[in-house]
This record gives structure tokens, sequence and C-alpha cells, in this order.
């Protein structure tokens, strides 16, 4: 067994497959995977050049299943509660294209909604009667008063004669990259009587997850190659036992969907749910079947989950708490620590002039965090997630254990620099 | 020959078909790959391309992912639009003819006044037949799904009235045949269906065609603008030598109005209600809403996609073309399919015309019979082992022989599905021939009764599930 390797630049040194020039502070947005894992995958892919059919038939289902079984306690649910889908996305689809809407139906949201779930409610509403009301939400921010709004939402939809069929919110937001009271959330839905879906992309693999069964959300899907090493395209679709029959096919249909009139016995052993998710259709099944591999390397190379999470938010908070003084400016207050950081740009708004929320990309405000982005590629080959919230620019950087402080701090330099020159430009 | 310019520097070696192409590719020496057509496979060159981009993608995830991707995509939509004589611009990439034929049906706005009806053949693919019926099922305006029951063989021209019955019989009911959905190729039986007449009928009814064209690109010639269909799918993974989880999804022009979404729904999406403009975390691109919904679809290694290009190229270089790979393994599915026939004393599913054959899959009618005395050299199969017989088949293939054959059971009969490859010749099909023989020698000696009747779920994917429940009407 290989020797274990301390967290910061020797781990990355080791075990990643990062180009030396780069600076990866942005974890968050598409993950990264050990070359262990990435090693553990390819014996996978060769052994499916191998023998294709004999693999895709025979050999993948049980470690898929193995896969399942391994990731369910990460979540505390029935591994019959759990099945592989690509990602998060595809998992809010499942859900909002599974429901049936009637007239007067409400999806309750946040403003911090990753847009293309947003999105994804828009097309969903132009096939069935479902109405989105959108909840503002500002940061600095507590955690009751976010709980607080929920309530007021629903009862003011209600009021209106109006349905408040199920709320959707974010484990971690994506920007800014700050942890939702997603249990109180739950919890008021199930008082008021309100589907819970819980978008938690950022998810497994950051934050604690394990008391997701007591709590109960009614849909939970998240990422597994985002925060778990797994190789992209994988997450996690779990619905507990009580909301399978709400999900009648996955998406696409495939092999696994049942007619409604099916009366005969099933000939295979597997339940309605997780049959439903076997065989969608094919595609490259092993991101899957990577994560007992992942798993494991985090276990053995990592000291495990509590460890690696204790090292990304420490890193987080002194590595914002650093940029913050570099730049002369402040951290966003979040309720929780998470392995993110938002660290305001000081870039003075008067430069951006008006910014709607919701098409701010394409305002004079996007235009400079393009620039920023661009610019930061080219001239320090490092990638910044800039964002834009309550009046600032802000970076969301995000911890690693493949990273250190002084790629915190270096990362101040390289911003101070750039913002200064985006100051500078404004005035020709 | 002339100078030779940079670009036209061949950088792959010529190779024969047959054994000596086997060397590109990554088979174990000791297994036989003869179901080339259920998930393809792919040389040695094109998992190296692949693991270039894939080592690119862990070098600088965001700025590859963010700004190199799409310009990526784009040069392979424009080479695989290229072999299917359409402009780029309507041509997406997607992950799998399912994903194809799911993204059209759930696209469709179904008259409110409930007479609309779907169309499609009995040998439609399962997950697309199950598709079908879940549309029906959920629905807002009642759509019903019209199953027209093709009975093999048949010749193109009846095959094309059968059609044509049923659109007059949908009508004859006032209903309205909204769209219909066929095979370029179906899968089991993997015959060649009549679609350019098909699609110029629907032309003529003024019927939607969805071609689900799974076994298309790669696998015969598709002059999709001669075709012209209103929708059309087909996977690269199978027969394009691209790795799994690649396909093409071709919306002419005229009908892009009518895709909303990619599916699933992604940054790429404009609404088009007074919600008014979300937030799109990726640059405005010049590209039409069409292509830009398909660029970003959920975060998954399209890696794969990004091939397409460099194995048109390796199969340029190394077999002479996409008309020498084809010519080469038609011929050799039908020769190499009529031996086992003989071999077996049996025969080939095929009609006169020898049209359904036309492609490099073939079918061959297993000696099997559900008559408890069959003729003789055919052997008789116990009552209610008709599925478990042909999971006993394909799993003794792989344990002892070391290949996988699909087989199938159709009209009452059992079959095995061959498919033509370049790294294939006579002697292989031969040697499949012998297997059979010897299988089919053990069923008659009942080795298969020892079996639970119980059968692995996925397995039920490759048995193809043609059998259908529910309420649809049929033609």
């Amino acid at each position: 067994m290989t020797q274990k390797v301390r967290f910061g630049h020797k781990m990355r040194e080791a075990h990643f497959g990062f180009s030396p020039s780069y600076t990866p502070l942005n974890h968050g947005s598409y993950g990264t995977s050990p070359l262990p894992v990435i090693g553990e995958q390819r014996r996978y892919q060769q052994q499916e050049l191998e023998r294709p059919t004999k693999f895709i038939i025979y050999d993948l289902p049980p470690l898929i299943d193995q896969a399942r079984t391994a990731v369910a306690p990460l979540l505390g649910v029935r591994t019959d509660e759990v099945v592989f889908i690509p990602n998060a996305t595809t998992g809010i689809n499942i859900i909002l294209r599974n429901l049936k809407f009637e007239q007067q139906d409400v999806i309750v949201h946040f403003s911090t909604i990753y847009a293309a779930c947003e999105k994804t409610i828009a097309s969903v509403a132009e096939i069935q009667p479902l109405e989105a009301r959108c909840i503002e939400l500002e940061y600095p921010i507590s955690d009751e008063e976010i709980v607080r709004r929920l309530r007021e939402t629903i009862e003011a939809v209600r009021k209106e004669g109006k349905n408040a069929k199920i709320a959707m919110f974010d484990t971690v937001l994506t920007f800014p990259g700050a942890r939702m009271p997603w249990e109180e959330l739950v919890r008021a839905c199930r008082e008021m009587g309100v589907l819970s879906l819980i978008d938690g992309a950022h998810g497994v693999g950051m934050i604690d997850l394990t008391h997701v069964g007591d709590v109960g959300p009614d849909f939970f899907v998240t990422n597994c190659h985002k925060w778990l090493f797994t190789p992209r395209g994988s997450a996690i679709f779990h619905v507990p036992l009580r909301n399978q029959h709400l999900i009648r096919t996955s998406i696409p249909t495939g092999h696994g969907y049942s007619y409604p009139s099916s009366t005969s016995p099933s000939s295979h052993s597997q339940t309605p749910f997780t049959y439903l998710f076997e065989f969608v259709a094919t595609q490259d099944w092993s991101p899957y079947i990577s994560v007992p591999s992942a798993l494991k390397f985090r276990e053995e190379q990592c000291g495990g989950e509590d460890s690696i999470r204790s090292y990304c938010f420490d890193l987080a908070r002194t590595g914002g708490e650093a940029v913050a003084k570099i730049l002369e400016t402040d951290v966003m207050a979040t309720t929780s620590p998470t392995a993110f950081t938002n660290v305001r740009l000081p870039i003075s708004s008067s430069l951006f002039g008006d910014v709607p929320r919701r098409e701010w990309e394409s305002s004079k405000a996007g235009t400079i965090k393009s620039w920023l982005n661009r610019t930061a590629l080219e001239e320090h080959d490092t990638y910044l997630q800039i964002g834009y919230h309550a009046g600032s620019l802000w970076v969301r950087l995000s911890g690693q254990i493949y990273l250190e402080l002084s790629d915190f701090e270096w990362v101040g330099g390289v911003l101070k620099e750039l913002c200064g020159r985006v100051e500078e430009r404004s005035e020709e | 020959m002339g100078e030779a310019s940079p670009n036209s520097v061949s950088k792959y070696e010529r190779t024969p078909f047959g054994k000596e192409m086997l060397k590109h590719f990554l088979f174990d020496p000791k297994f036989k790959n003869l179901n080339h057509g259920s998930f393809g496979s792919i040389p040695k060159a094109i998992k190296e391309k692949r693991a270039q981009y894939q080592e690119a993608s862990e070098a600088r995830p965001d700025p590859f992912i963010r700004y190199e991707l799409p310009d990526i995509i784009d040069e392979n939509r424009a080479a695989v639009a290229k072999v299917l004589n359409v402009p780029a611009e309507t041509v997406v990439i997607i992950s799998n003819a399912t994903t194809g034929i799911n993204t059209v049906l759930r696209n469709i706005t179904w008259d409110e006044d409930g007479k609309d009806e779907i169309l499609y053949f009995n040998t439609i693919y399962g997950a697309c037949g199950k598709t079908v019926e879940y549309i029906c099922e959920s629905a807002r305006g009642p759509v019903q799904a019209r199953e027209i029951k093709l009975e093999y063989p048949l010749s193109d021209d009846e095959l094309v009235s059968k059609f044509k019955e049923a659109i007059k019989t949908s009508r004859a009911a006032r209903r309205f045949p909204r769209i219909a959905i066929f095979d370029v190729i179906s899968s089991m039986p993997g015959l060649r269906m009549p679609f350019e007449e098909l699609t110029k009928l629907c032309k003529e009814e003024g019927i939607l065609s969805c071609i689900d064209g799974a076994h298309g690109v790669g696998h015969i010639p598709l002059d999709l603008s001669a075709i012209d269909p209103d929708f059309f799918t087909s996977n690269c993974h199978k027969w394009l030598f691209v790795p799994r989880g690649c396909a093409v999804f071709y919306v002419p022009v005229r009908n892009q109005h009518l895709i909303r979404s990619s599916l699933p729904t992604s940054h790429g999406f404009v609404p088009k209600a007074t919600i008014g403009g979300l937030s799109n975390p990726f640059e405005a691109t010049g590209k039409s809403e069409f292509v830009n919904q398909f660029e970003f679809c959920g975060t998954i290694d399209n890696t794969n996609y990004f091939c397409i290009a460099e194995a048109i190229k390796w199969r340029e270089e190394v077999c002479g073309g996409e008309k020498a790979i084809m010519d080469y393994t038609h011929n050799l599915a039908f020769e190499g399919g009529k031996m086992v026939a003989d071999m077996l004393g049996t025969k080939l599913l095929d009609n006169e015309e020898h049209t359904m054959t036309n492609c490099s899959l073939v079918n061959i009618l297993l000696p099997l019979s559900s008559s408890s005395s069959p003729a003789p050299g055919v052997y008789s199969i116990k009552e209610g082992y008709g599925t478990a017989v042909v999971h006993w088949i394909q799993r003794i293939l792989v344990d002892k022989f070391q290949t996988f054959i699909a087989i199938f059971q159709f009209q009452g009969q059992w079959y095995a599905r061959l498919s033509g490859q370049v790294y294939l010749d006579m002697d292989d099909f031969k040697w499949a021939g012998e297997k059979l023989r010897d299988v089919c020698e053990r069923i008659g000696k009942g080795e298969y009764i020892k079996e639970d009747k119980k059968v692995d779920s996925v397995e039920m994917v490759v048995v193809g599930d043609l059998r259908k429940e529910g309420t649809t009407a049929s033609a």
C-alpha cells in the first residue's frame, strides 16, 4: 500500500493530474479524480473493451449494485433507495417531469437556484400547469430568516387559493457558495404538507449528509463527481420508498419502464424503482462503478470523510480571510462552514450600472467577469469562479486537499492586480 | 501519386479486413466479438485519442470544459454532418439514440382534442416502445399509440402497404396520425427497413417522420438531405467506432422550433414566456438556440464526442473509407449468415428481394421448436422455458466458448443475430456455426433444463422484450 501523503502540495504531486502551471481553485464546478481512481476506472474500461457485451450484460450490474451499496451509507438511507444517474441536472429533470401538476399548482424556490434548474421549471411549465414562486435571498441572511421566508411564501400562495405543491432548494448553493438550512427547510415543508426536492449538487463528499435518511426529504439528488472524487458523469438519485411510485420513468425512458396495466410478476429480482434505472440507455457506466475506489482513496489515503472535511473547511476559511486581507475587502458572511469561501472583489459597483438578477452575465458586470476569467487564465493559468451578488462581484474559491494556504495568498495577489486593471480599463 | 500536403499525410496504416485488423482493436485474444451490433467497439487509436482529451480535462478542468470543449464539439458535429450529407447546423451530439427518441416525443405538444396518434411498428426497440407507452400514459391531452404488426418475411412493398393501411385505419377512426417512428435497421431481429419509402409516405400524408437510426451512421450509406426526415437519431458508438455514449441528433432547420428543450433541460434553454431571460453561466455564442441547447446538458465526460472526426479519419485511412467498410461487412454478414444457416440446417430471416438483409446484421433461425415432436434435426424446447433457454444459450456461449451471440425469440421461433465487422471473416462465422450447433445439441440433451427460470434483469435488454402489454390500438 502506498505511503500516506500529507494534504497540500505533496498530495497534489503524488495523486493528482493537474498541469504543473495550473492552480485549481475551483474544484466546485467540475471536480476532479485522483490518479488511482482514474486508474481503476481505466481498468474497468479496458475490461469493457476486451469483451464488450459480456462485460456490460454480466459484470456491470453487480458492480453498479456494489457501488450503490457503498454510497447509501453516506446518505444514511437504504440501498434500494438510491440509484445512479449522470448528474444532478438529470435528477431534477426526472423528478419535475414525472410529477403530474394540476391547475393552481405552484413550485416554490429561492432566487439562488441553479440556473439550469430554473430553466427546467420553465420548460416543464410550458407543458404542464405549473407556476413558479421565487423567494429572494440576499446574503448575509440568517438560517432562521430563510426558513421564515419559505413558510411565509407557502402561506401566501395558499391565501391566493393556490396549491403549494413542492419546494425546491439546495444543500449548498452554487453561487454564492453557501450552505442552506436544508434540514429545517425539509421539516417546514413536512409540517406544511409540501413536497421537498433537494438539489444537493454540492453535497456528498463535502458536507456531512449521513442524516438525510433521518431528515427525510421527498426527493434528493447529489453529484458524486463534484466532491466525492469520482469521474464526471456520476450522481446519486435518492427517492425514499414511500415516494418511489411517483417516479414512473427514468430520463430517457429505458428498458426498466413497466406498463401501468402490467400485472404479471416481474421476472427479475430488483425492485421496480431500482430496475427502472438499471439499464437506461448505452453510456459510459465506468464513473458509477468507480465510486468504491474513490471511497477507498478517501479512507486510506486521506483518513476518511471527517479528515477531508475539516481540512477543506479550514483551508476555505483561512484562505478566504487571507484573500480578503490582500484585497482589503471581506469574506461573505454565511452561517455554516463549507469548502467554499466567497470574497468580495474590490471593483466599484459604479462600474457595473444596473444589474438585473437574471440576466447579469449580459450586462456590464458580466463583461467584467468574462474579462477576469480570460485574463486570469491567459496570464496566470487559473480559473476564477466569479459571480454577482447583492451589489458586488465576488470570487468563489474552493478548499481542497491538494491546496495550501499559499495558493490562496497567491490568488489574492493575482486578484488584486487584475481588479486594479479593471478599474483602470473603465477609465479609458 | 504526387506531393502529399501535410494535411493529407496518412496517420494510420492501411490494413486488410479480417484477422489482420484485430491488432488494431482491444479484444481479449481469447474472446470472439460476434455481437458488434449491441454496444459497438473502438480501435486502440481512438482509445488513445480519447485518453488525450481526458487527461487534458483533468490537467485544467475549467478552461478545458468552458473554453475548449465547444470548439471541439463543433468540429465533430461538422465531421459527422458531412457523412450524413447535411449542414452542420442541423446536427447536435447526444448520448444515445434512446435519448434522441425521448427528446422528440417529449417535445411534441399533443393536440388538446386528444385525437393524436403515434404510429410505430412491433419491431420497435424495447426502450423506444416503452417511451411511447410512457408518453401515452403521461400526456395531458390523451394521445394514443397505434402499433403496426409486421409478420416477417415480407417485401418492402408489403411493409409500406401495412403502413399505408394503418394511416387509413387511423383516419377512419377519426384520429390524427401525428408522428411515425420507425427504424433504419431494427434491433432484434436486425433487419433493414424501407425507411426511405416510409419517410416519403409520411411527407405525402403530413405525418412527422421520426427515424430511429440507432443502427445507422457507419452501417449503411445515409444521405439525410435526400431522405429528408423530420427527426433522425443515430448512435455513433454502434458502427462508427466512437466510444460508448455518443449519438447524432438531426433536426432540419424547419423543425428546430419544435424542439423546445434538450433532455435534460439545461443552460441553453430559452424560455418563451414572461419569465424573462434567465442566467446562463456560459458565454454567449453566435450559434442557434437549437445548437446551444445541446452544447452543455449537464456534466458528463463527453470526451467520446470528441473522437467522431478521428474515427471517420481512421476508417478512411485504415479501412479505405465508409463504402469499403460497408461493402465488406454487409457481404460478410450475408454470406457468413448463409453458411451458418446451412450448418444448422435452417435459413436466414430474409425476404425474396434480400432487402431485409442489406445490412451488416444477420438473423439465423435456430433449429429449436416449441412443438413436443418437432421435425428431425430440430430440438424441442420444454414449455415455459422459451425465455430461459435464450439466457442459457447466451450464458454458455460466454462461459464455455468465450463469445457473446445475441439470441432472441421472434414469431414463435428462436434466432441468433450475428454482426459483420472489419475484424471478422468467414472463418469466424464458420466457428460461430459450430458453436451454435454444439449448443443446440446440448439443448437436445436437455442441458438447459437445469437452469433456474429466473432471468437476470439486464439480460432482458439483449432479448429485446418485443412482447408488449398495455392498451394500444393496432392496425
